[in-house]
Order: structure tokens, then sequence, then C-alpha cells
């Protein structure tokens, strides 16, 4: 692979990571703090809303880290 | 000017022009759907078809004219837009990039041209077109070259994970990917459009009403400050509309970089 190639992989991975990141954050968060949504629904609670949402969002750091920490 | 007048409030206090008056706009010819967006966007398509055809219909090893102008646009889609994501395969999506960069362009240019003064990205039916097209290319393309079940896989299931953290893992890829990415796609465009149109609308707004509808002694300053601010700010619009053009086609070319090579 020549110095340009590489330079442009880098590139690539670098703007891939800021544009998927956010939508992680976002994905993370509406599919657990929906799943807890429907469980405050199902159980006349109202706990498992925020506590999805941060397990989401904690979930899509850790997927962000491990795919974009190489 | 006299469109100006017309949405000032009635009244002698200055009230802020609302999204209802800035974009709800009348029928231009008696027709129910054609408003003034849907003539900006023909007039804007038309402007596109012919500006390239004027430049690369009879193309010239040396190039002169607008020839050497619009390939500026050409190679700055190519070496910004589509290399960095499409490595070798950059030139088969050449014509697409290049086309939705300058139609987004000149959509988003209309903004601030006198008279149009209208982006046409500002509502959101057409930059969501736009953005649903290249979900069915990205989805074409990803089913056809990583297959059906092959590209679902590799997306929701990225190499490097240990085993137990996919059933957590890949939802959150599905939803960020399939709905998510669609979706910020279109938004991140009309958000921008809408959102500038409003701040030249108040600021221009301001200058007219304390300079021309009241003046007063203490109201004229505010005025000026109005008519600077409607000048820088348009400025900075030009700026941001030229911006949005190439991050949209940035991501178009992106989504569909990451159709066609698996990620690694």
């Amino acid at each position: 692979m020549s110095a340009q190639e590489r330079r442009s992989e880098d590139g690539r991975d670098f703007a891939d990571a800021m544009w998927s990141v956010p939508g992680y954050l976002l994905g993370g968060m509406a599919v657990y703090g929906g799943i807890g949504w429907l469980l405050d629904r199902w159980l006349g609670m109202s706990a498992f809303l925020p506590m999805g949402a941060i397990l989401g969002s904690v979930l899509a750091g850790y997927l962000a880290y491990r795919k974009f920490s190489r | 000017m006299s469109t100006l007048t017309l949405l000032a409030p009635h009244g002698d206090e200055f009230g802020a022009p609302t999204p209802q008056e800035l974009f709800d706009l009348s029928p231009v010819a008696g027709i129910e759907w054609f408003t003034k967006p849907v003539l900006l966007a023909v007039i804007s398509a038309i402007l596109v078809i012919a500006i390239t055809w004027g430049a690369f219909g009879n193309p010239k090893v040396v190039p002169r004219g607008l020839q050497n102008v619009v390939e500026y646009g050409y190679f700055f889609v190519r070496d910004q837009v589509a290399r960095p994501f499409l490595g070798k395969d950059a030139d088969r999506f050449m014509g697409l990039l290049l086309s939705i960069f300058l139609l987004v362009l000149v959509w988003n240019v209309m903004g601030v041209i006198p008279v149009a003064q209208f982006p046409v990205a500002s509502h959101i039916a057409f930059p969501a077109v736009l953005a649903l097209s290249i979900y069915g290319i990205k989805i074409y393309l990803g089913v056809k070259h990583q297959g059906g079940l092959g590209y679902f896989k590799n997306m929701m299931f990225p190499p490097g994970l240990p085993k137990p953290i996919y059933v957590l893992l890949a939802p959150i890829e599905f939803l960020s990917n399939m709905i998510i990415a669609p979706f910020t796609h279109a938004v991140r465009l009309f958000a921008n459009m809408f959102a500038g149109h409003m701040l030249l609308a108040f600021f221009s707004m301001v200058g007219f009403w304390f300079l021309f509808e009241k003046l007063t002694p203490l109201g004229a300053p505010v005025g000026v400050i109005g008519v600077i601010m409607t000048i820088v700010f348009t400025g900075f619009e030009i700026f941001i509309e030229f911006l949005q053009a190439f991050l949209f086609a940035m991501l178009a070319s992106m989504y569909i970089g990451g159709s066609l090579h698996a990620e690694h």
C-alpha cells in the first residue's frame, strides 16, 4: 500500500468514526431506552426508561470504542 | 420590499417573522402543489443540466471558459468526496456524486440569490427524497456486493468483539445504520437551511422595520444593526450552504463506500 493510499485510508476511518459515533449513541439510547419504556408501560413503573437510556449509551460508547480505537 | 410589508404584523409593534409566514407559501400559477420551492427546484435542476452540458458537452483537452470552472468543481468532488471513501471505484460514482453535489449546492444558494431568496432544502421533502434515493442505492449495492445475508451480517456483527456482547450491540448497529443514518442525512441539510433562512429573514426584518416602517431616533440604531447583521449572516450563510452541499455528497459517498466493502 502506497503512502497516499494509507493516508486516504486513515482519512476514511476518521470520517467514518466522526459520522457514525453520534448515530450509535442515538441508536443505543433509542433501543434500550425504548425497551425500558415498554417495560415501564407493562409494569406500570417509570424507572426503566432512564436506566435503559443510560445502559444504551454506555453500550453504544463501548461499541464505538471497540470499532474505532484501532 | 412589498413582500416584506405583507409579512409585517398588523399593529405598531415589531414581530419576528414566523415559520408559517416564511415557509407556507402560496401556489405560483394556481396549481396547488406548484409552490415557490418546487419552481426553484425545477429551475435549479435545469440550471445544473445546462451548466454541466455547457462545460462537458464538447470537452477540450485544454479546458477554457465554463469547462475550466466546472472542472474545478469536478476535481473537488473527486478528490474530497469520492476518492477518500470509494478509492478505485470513485470514477464509477462520479456522475451520481457530482450531480448530487451541484444540485444541492444550487438549491442552497437559491437562499441568497435576490428575488429567489428561498433555500429549496428548507422544505424537508426535497432532502428526504435525495436521502431516500441514496438509502435505496446503499441497500442495493450492499446486497449485491456482500450478499443478502452477508450485508446484514457484516453490518450488525462487526468482527473483533467478544461473542456474548453481540446480542446487546447488534440492535444498536441495525438501528443506527438502517434508520438513524438516512434520517440524519436528510435532517442535517434541512435543519441547516431552515435555521439559516429564519435568521436571515429575522435580521432583514429588523432592519426593514426600524429603518423604513417605523423610523424613530431610538429605533434607528437597532435597524442599522439589523442591516449589518443581515450582511454578515448572508456571508456566513453562503459558507454554510457550500458546507452542507459538501457534507450531503460526502455522506452519500460514505454510505456507498460502506456498502461496496465490508468493514475490516
